[in-house]
């Protein structure tokens, strides 16, 4: 193998696919727009459904409720310290439920008067909709001011016979959170890097793998290719280090992306929930080894994405391999996804793609252990190697590189 | 030039190639006649040093296929028939560069061998095109570009016919014939018996794997004694199409 030679194809390859349209969109343009303004939408969407739910929520009473003495309960008693709800009058509640005017109708029993007179428990029926996400969401509040409403009323009634309400009070609940803002803010983190950079490790270089072997063969430029001075490891070479650049652009472009988003719009990045991703500082040492890892997982995949090119018969069968090797990334990844990083048995630092979320989980979630981060550093090494001899010997063997 | 030695390919069971041995002088353009499927293909493609022969071997300008496959692919130059082979997306010239720069010439020499080459073929308006935006005649022309860029002393044609049209096939055969006035030497592979008549200073017939015939095409005419080479062809091929 001779350097220059590596260069030369290396070169060639990287203007060829920095010409291809469609690699450049989906490698650089969609991870860097898209993703971002796709979760500013659905951020933003999240964040106006929570406040539309929180803020603005009309009750309305039954026909049969509707009576200037429950509405003086409801606004003086039950809401009155809820400006949020609002009692609004309609003609058909249950209908105005449907047609989103009012997200909970109320229906107080018919004898609840004299209930309440005499200290018995009487019903209030509350009628929404569960398709209806707003309606649901805001049942929540009603629940809230009802059961402040009973509160009030039990304190009125121990009041009356002398009673203080704290009986009512047996034990008064204290928390206290012993994880740092970094851990906190970490815990998201945790949940969402880990399998977003492998996901995109392992597929960044797909396109370019697809087109650089089996995209060549199904062309007729791999045998001219094949004669010329240069060995197939230079040709090999060269090719691998124009998918592996590709996977680690298409990281970079996506983290920019999403960096972007969240400058642009905090919510975006915790789609509109309220957590906080703030006070986040990883230990340079902890970080420049996740970036070894995450960089050793985007060459075995970039070589193994070049075995399956070098091994399809043409262009479709080498997209239909390489979609099955995402499965092999995705499955793993789903299924560690809400594991904690404090919970994280040793030998999954051991297994390939595990090995690499297991360390960004730690990284990002703040449980930084340095043995465990150089295990999966060799771990990862030895895969790289690997998958380099397999691909090698793959490349080398005539029918494969020749099968059509 | 090009002396081959009891070659042989076998893929799994298939013998495609069964022992063939015959020279090339210098200078000399070699038709290697044979059907569809007869080693034709395999046989180049020992010779270009792209596939592994099972047995024998073939020294090319005096380089050993097996163990200087570098040195061997140095020195020769290959078209394939059919598709040009081109990269879409470079210009004709980015095409012909990467060949030159591959092949270990110096940029000098290259740009001096395109703007030559490019007199030749006439080139000049499209040099700066990309090659997926070009005609199919054009195309051709840079594949011819490509292929001799460094010079090579041997060149191979694989069926360079295939799939033309009738002026584009004559373009081919003055390529053919210019590589020959330029002192290269030439193994030309075709199923045309008109093309390999009219071009090939000699001739092997190739069959099954085998040569079956090898000399002069007088040579090879007087010995069957018939004028007709595609009389001679279906004698010696058995008259029943591999295909």
């Amino acid at each position: 193998m001779k350097l220059k030679h590596v260069w030369i194809v290396f070169k060639k390859e990287v203007r060829d696919i920095i010409r291809d349209k469609r690699t450049i969109i989906t490698s650089i343009f969609v991870p860097m727009i898209l993703i971002p303004v796709m979760n500013m939408l659905v951020g933003g969407n999240v964040e106006r459904l929570n406040r539309d739910i929180t803020e603005n929520i009309t009750i309305a009473l039954s026909e049969s409720s509707n009576t200037e003495e429950i509405k003086n309960i409801v606004k003086n008693e039950i809401i009155k310290d809820y400006p949020n709800i609002s009692l609004i009058e309609v003609d058909n509640p249950t209908q105005a439920i449907s047609e989103s005017k009012v997200r909970v109708v109320l229906d107080f029993e018919v004898d609840y008067s004299a209930k309440l007179n005499e200290g018995k428990p009487f019903v209030i029926k509350l009628i929404y909709d569960k398709s209806q996400t707003k309606s649901e969401g805001s049942l929540g509040f009603i629940w809230e001011a009802i059961d402040n409403f009973n509160r009030k009323t039990v304190e009125k009634r121990l009041n009356s016979y002398g009673i203080s309400k704290d009986v009512l009070t047996p034990v008064v609940i204290e928390e206290s959170n012993i994880a740092s803002e970094e851990e906190s803010a970490g815990s998201l983190l945790a949940l969402i890097f880990p399998l977003l950079i492998v996901l995109l490790m392992s597929s960044g270089g797909i396109a370019p793998a697809t087109d650089l072997v089996a995209g060549e063969k199904e062309r007729n430029t791999l045998e001219p290719l094949l004669t010329t001075k240069p060995g197939r490891s230079s040709l090999l070479v060269g090719k691998y280090l124009t998918v592996t650049l590709f996977s680690f652009i298409t990281v970079i472009t996506t983290m920019v992306g999403v960096i972007l988003g969240y400058i642009v719009n905090p919510s975006s990045f915790s789609m509109g929930s309220s957590t906080s991703i703030t006070g986040v500082s990883i230990p340079p040492l902890a970080l420049f080894l996740v970036i070894i890892i995450a960089m050793a997982l985007g060459m075995t995949f970039s070589a193994l994405q070049i075995a399956l090119s070098t091994y399809a018969k043409s262009f479709k069968e080498a997209q239909t391999y390489l979609s099955f090797l995402m499965i092999g990334v995705m499955i793993p990844g789903y299924a560690t996804m809400f594991m904690q990083p404090k919970e994280i048995p040793v030998y999954m630092f051991f297994v390939p793609v595990l090995n690499a979320l297991s360390a960004l989980k730690t990284v990002f979630g703040y449980s930084i252990n340095y043995t465990y981060l150089f295990i999966t550093l060799g771990s990862s090494v030895v895969y790289v190697i690997i998958s380099l001899w397999l691909t090698s010997s793959l490349f080398k063997k005539e029918k494969y590189l020749f099968r059509s | 030039m090009i002396d081959i030695q009891g070659l042989s390919k076998h893929f799994d069971k298939v013998v495609a190639v069964d022992g063939i041995s015959f020279k090339v002088n210098k200078g000399e353009i070699f038709g290697l006649l044979g059907e569809n499927g007869a080693g034709k293909t395999t046989t180049l493609r020992m010779l270009a040093t792209m596939l592994t022969p099972t047995s024998g071997t073939a020294k090319m300008a005096g380089f050993d296929i097996i163990n200087e496959p570098e040195k061997v692919r140095s020195s020769i130059g290959i078209l394939f028939g059919g598709e040009s082979g081109l990269y879409d997306r470079l210009t004709a010239e980015e095409n012909i560069s990467y060949f030159g720069e591959l092949n270990d010439m110096d940029r000098t020499r290259i740009k001096e061998r395109i703007k030559e080459l490019a007199r030749i073929f006439n080139m000049e308006d499209y040099l700066k095109r990309r090659a997926g935006k070009l005609s199919k005649g054009m195309r051709q022309k840079v594949a011819f570009a490509r292929a001799i860029i460094h010079d090579p002393d041997i060149m191979l044609f694989d069926e360079p016919t295939s799939g033309l049209d009738v002026s584009a096939i004559r373009d081919v055969h003055e390529f053919i014939k210019s590589c020959k006035a330029e002192g290269k030497t030439v193994i030309f592979s075709s199923h045309s018996m008109d093309e390999v008549d009219k071009l090939c200073d000699r001739v092997g017939v190739i069959h099954k794997g085998k040569l079956v015939a090898d000399g002069t095409l007088d040579g090879i005419k007087s010995e069957y004694g018939d004028q007709d080479l595609e009389n001679i062809f279906i004698r010696l091929v058995g008259g029943k199409s591999e295909a």
